[in-house]
């Protein structure tokens, strides 16, 4: 049964590979090592443009239902708080005159930054995604914020899957709030994946075939070039079980 | 929506060239950066604030990053994150690291008031000196700078910020002298390959992933390329001078900010013998796994001279707002910070856990939002209330009038040793101490206070009579203000006050009684809206006057008598008894013969929580119900049912005993019109006569009840019940 189980030294191996072609794909995924002790996890982050709809925002107030308004409205929210605590008093001594300026105009969108970690969870055997996404203001979204984020068409049938287990946690290593996708159902899935794979002599890396599973449900895309980098190459075979 | 936002941003910059271009001319604008924070900065800004600066206000060095490689339409951004505190820790794959100043004030007024210009001129008089001493050749990184000015506000988690990216300025600007076009217009496919190639040798040599500046010759078919700083060597033709930058811009039309200051550092150098430089921005995108750099720009500007070499010029950089005006920024974190905001959002994620995958329709919200009062704050007590907080339910308020003694604790999960010490604190008061404990965010109150009972008189003096009024009040008040009233005391005569009450004012009683090894849970039957009270008690009780034992009770209406059914299926929720129509269970053994103070303290210790936990889910379950305390009375025929909720059956009350299995055995029972608590007659006269009818009960013997009702005496009652109601520090 060695063959549905990761363990540590395998999902290390694997993340190896994945940073190998990562590399070589520019895909961004690095590995971070955690101070003072031997682990780490594999890390990408990762920009996304969400388009506000100005008159949404004012018909959504407060509603958690719309996604980017939403978002924006906190933004707002802020700003007006902003405004109570900053007296006009604070530019009087900045010369802004800049002929040298490229105006920007008003941001019709809101760029969101997402974080991926993906680390070895030993009470599961298997790999877990934490994640988080927050603005270029580093606040944090909330889980419904990052629902919002994703586009209404997948997200019903997101919410149809069973991998929809989003909790929030801290982060085992860094000791912040992490959305984690739960690992619980993961064992489910994989089986049939290696399965397969067995019974097609295919070399399979765990990590990438569960990520390439997991990554889309928030929005993490996985270049198909990874499995098609992966196939032919005969030293790949390494990842198989001994 | 990204495509048309996308679009729009080009229209923009195509409406402006062709403003631009009607005037003569042609003048370079720069992209300004847009900071970009990650969450992670806040984090150890916080963590540095706390531990190492204190009180601290010197500058101190961070780091920051930019990178050439994103896609379109999104902003040029000057990236700060977790690591930025790391100065020497490394820089990420592909991206080009910018030195930073940190200015972390301790007062908001000194981060409005500090000299913004002051701070500006100093860190552009740094990037001059570099320029004029020649270190920024060699280190051309140095031109890239910036300034971070913060405030945290660590009591509410707001980050006050204000970024600079400080640039030098020629007095009359830069003149473009081809306009900027695309690299795949201007070089040929082999150019551009030759110039990748080209980069990735000049990266591999200087030992890094990004290289920010460099210098360019090419052919038709080649391309060469050397750090800058190797200009004397390197530049032969001073003609045709091709400088790269590593641009973090995805605007077709501008430069990003990076290239400001190394043309100062060019002008200042060489402005008196070259005239024309090219510049090159340089951006190198991998898309789905597909390197590409055709998308950077070139263009030529003449490069200007300074004024007069010895004076810093100019500079600019503070960074706009959101508004686009001159300000700074605020960003709230409490959310994602403050320790009681995430308690609060991760009780709620866990609960909204059962949800998603095992009851879906479960509504979470009518739970969390119920107010809840609990009337005793004993074993009872204690165990309803942790488990009310693991249903998340915010509102707990408590009643109870005793000191917690030394035998407590072990039994009563919410108190502690230190509780008994110097006579004891008041139950009600430390229950809500530790509730806040163990979780900020419930909204806890506890009144130490007596519920005046039937057979207690309070007429002693007129000082016991108006303490007994006021107590009345107070009770009622709280009934008044709470959905759900829980009856977790040790004696029996002490819920007829608050049977009576929430009788009258329709709210949902859950009742929990324990014996040695036996306890009932209960929920009391809820009466119909009053406006029809004359009405339908009438109606109520005229078929089911026969009491439990008549056979011809089922009740009409809603549920009609099936044949084979038991007496006891179907029976709606306003039709139910309450603790004193009941005869509750009878265990029958053991304890039978022993007065009430014979049985004190004699309970077994996990029946409390069996019982509370158990109280609590009852309460849960109603709520669920689609007519909440008026459901239907589940059976223990029901199991093979389509259960009535999302969460199983909704049964009217639940008994068990210990000694016999683990057996709960839900069971129903009709309301008595005889009830000495909740029958027509006695809530009639409660709600006529008030505290004068109630002072009555607490001062006569129990033949007044009994009077009233036609019932045997409450206090025969109690010692004929078969399960007790157990003091926990009754002192022997």
């Amino acid at each position: 049964m060695s063959w549905f189980e990761l363990n540590e030294e395998k999902f290390h191996h694997c993340c190896q590979l994945i940073l190998q072609q990562s590399e070589q794909l520019s895909d961004g995924w690095i590995w971070e090592v955690v101070q003072g002790s031997k682990e780490g996890y594999l890390r990408k982050t990762a920009l996304r443009s969400v388009t506000i709809d100005s008159k949404s925002v004012q018909k959504q107030k407060g509603s958690s239902l719309d996604p980017e308004p939403h978002t924006s409205y906190h933004s707002s929210v802020e700003q007006q708080g902003q405004e109570d605590e900053q007296p006009d008093c604070i530019k009087d001594d900045i010369d802004d005159e800049d002929a040298g300026i490229c105006m920007m105009t008003a941001n019709s969108s809101q760029v969101l930054q997402f974080e991926y970690h993906i680390l070895y969870s030993c009470s599961y055997s298997s790999p877990v995604l934490y994640f988080r996404a927050f603005t270029l203001e580093g606040r944090s979204l909330t889980l419904e914020e990052v629902w919002n984020s994703v586009h209404p068409n997948f997200r019903l049938c997101l919410q149809n899957s069973p991998l929809d287990t989003i909790t929030q946690q801290e982060h085992p290593l860094l000791g912040q709030p992490f959305f984690v996708l739960h690992p619980c159902r993961t064992k489910d899935f994989m089986r049939p994946v290696l399965q397969a794979a067995q019974d097609q002599h295919r070399p399979v890396n765990y990590v990438l075939s569960w990520l390439s599973v997991v990554g889309p449900v928030v929005g993490l895309d996985v270049p198909l070039k990874y499995s098609t980098q992966l196939h032919p190459a005969a030293s790949l075979s390494s990842t198989e079980p001994d | 929506m990204q495509n048309l936002a996308v679009q729009r941003l080009t229209e923009v910059v195509m409406a402006s060239d062709i403003g631009a271009a009607a005037v003569a001319d042609l003048k370079l604008q720069f992209a300004p950066f847009s900071s970009a924070l990650e969450a992670g900065f806040w984090h150890q800004l916080t963590q540095k604030k706390l531990n190492d600066y204190r009180l601290d206000e010197s500058p101190k060095c961070i780091k920051g990053y930019y990178y050439n490689g994103d896609p379109v339409g999104l902003p040029t951004r000057l990236n700060l994150e977790f690591s930025a505190f790391d100065v020497d820790g490394p820089t990420p794959a592909r991206c080009s690291p910018a030195a930073g100043t940190l200015y972390n004030t301790n007062t908001l007024d000194s981060f409005k008031t500090i000299d913004k210009k002051a701070l500006l001129e100093k860190e552009a008089k740094e990037i001059w000196d570099a320029v004029q001493s020649g270190a920024a050749w060699k280190d051309p990184s140095s031109l890239c700078r910036f300034i971070l000015l913060t405030f945290a506000d660590l009591k509410k988690y707001h980050f006050y910020y204000w970024f600079c990216f400080p640039a030098l300025c020629f007095p009359d600007g830069i003149k473009l002298v081809q306009p900027p076009s695309l690299l795949q217009h201007a070089f040929s496919a082999k150019q551009m390959a030759a110039l990748q190639e080209a980069y990735d040798g000049l990266c591999m040599k200087e030992g890094t992933s990004a290289v920010p500046y460099f210098l360019m010759k090419y052919t038709d078919d080649t391309a060469q390329l050397a750090p800058l700083g190797d200009w004397e060597a390197f530049v032969t033709d001073t003609k045709k001078v091709t400088v790269g930058v590593y641009d973090p811009c995805t605007l077709s039309q501008h430069p990003g900010w990076p290239l400001r200051n190394v043309l100062v550092l060019l002008a200042n150098q060489w402005g008196s013998r070259v005239d024309t430089v090219e510049v090159l921005c340089f951006r190198d995108r991998t898309l789905q796994g597909s390197r590409s750099i055709q998308h950077s720009i070139i263009f030529q500007v003449k490069l200007p001279e300074l004024p007069n070499s010895s004076v810093c010029p100019k500079s600019v950089g503070w960074e706009k707002n959101k508004k686009g005006a001159m300000g700074p920024r605020m960003v709230n974190l409490s959310e994602c910070m403050d320790p009681k905001r995430l308690a609060a959002s991760s009780v709620d994620l866990n609960l909204k856990l059962m949800r998603w995958r095992l009851v879906p329709s479960l509504d979470l919200d009518k739970v969390v939002s119920t107010k809840c009062l609990l009337l005793g704050a004993g074993t009872l007590g204690c165990n309803v209330a942790r488990t009310l907080m693991g249903w998340g339910v915010r509102h707990i308020t408590f009643v109870d009038n005793a000191k917690i003694s030394y035998s407590n604790p072990v039994r009563q999960p919410l108190y502690e040793f230190e509780d008994c010490l110097g006579g004891g604190k008041s139950k009600a008061m430390a229950a809500v101490d530790r509730l806040t404990k163990i979780f900020p965010g419930v909204n806890a109150e506890g009144y130490n206070m007596s519920i005046p009972m039937p057979g207690h008189p309070v007429n002693f003096s007129q000082t016991t009579l108006s303490q007994a009024q006021k107590d009345v009040e107070q009770l009622e008040k709280l009934i008044s203000e709470h959905d759900v009233v829980f009856l977790l005391m040790d004696t029996r005569e002490s819920r007829w006050l608050p049977t009576v009450i929430a009788a009258s004012k329709r709210k949902l009683v859950v009742n929990a009684a324990l014996g040695f090894d036996t306890f009932v849970v209960m929920r009391h039957g809820l009466k119909k809206p009053p406006v029809t009270q004359s009405v339908s008690t009438a109606a109520d009780s005229s078929p089911s006057c026969s009491s439990a034992s008549s056979s011809s009770s089922t009740p009409a209406g809603s549920a009609p008598s099936v044949p084979g059914s038991s007496l006891f299926s179907n029976i709606p929720g306003h039709k139910l008894g309450c603790y004193f129509c009941n005869d509750v269970v009878a265990p029958g053994d053991s304890t039978r013969d022993r007065t009430l103070d014979q049985q004190c303290t004699v309970s077994r210790p996990g029946l409390a929580m069996i019982a509370g936990a158990l109280a609590v889910e009852m309460m849960v379950s109603i709520l669920q119900h689609s007519e909440g305390g008026y459901a239907v009375a589940s059976s223990s025929e029901d199991r093979m049912n389509e259960p009535p909720t999302s969460l199983g059956l909704v049964p009217h009350q639940v008994t068990h005993r210990i000694s016999s299995g683990s057996n709960v055995t839900p069971g129903a029972s009709l309301i008595e019109v005889q009830c000495c608590s909740c029958s027509p007659i006695v809530l009639d006269h409660y709600e006529r006569e008030g505290f004068s009818f109630l002072s009555k009960v607490f001062n006569s013997s129990h033949s007044f009840l009994e009077d009233l009702t036609g019932l045997t005496l409450l206090h025969q009652e109690t010692q004929a019940a078969e399960i007790w109601d157990m003091s926990d520090d009754e002192s022997i």
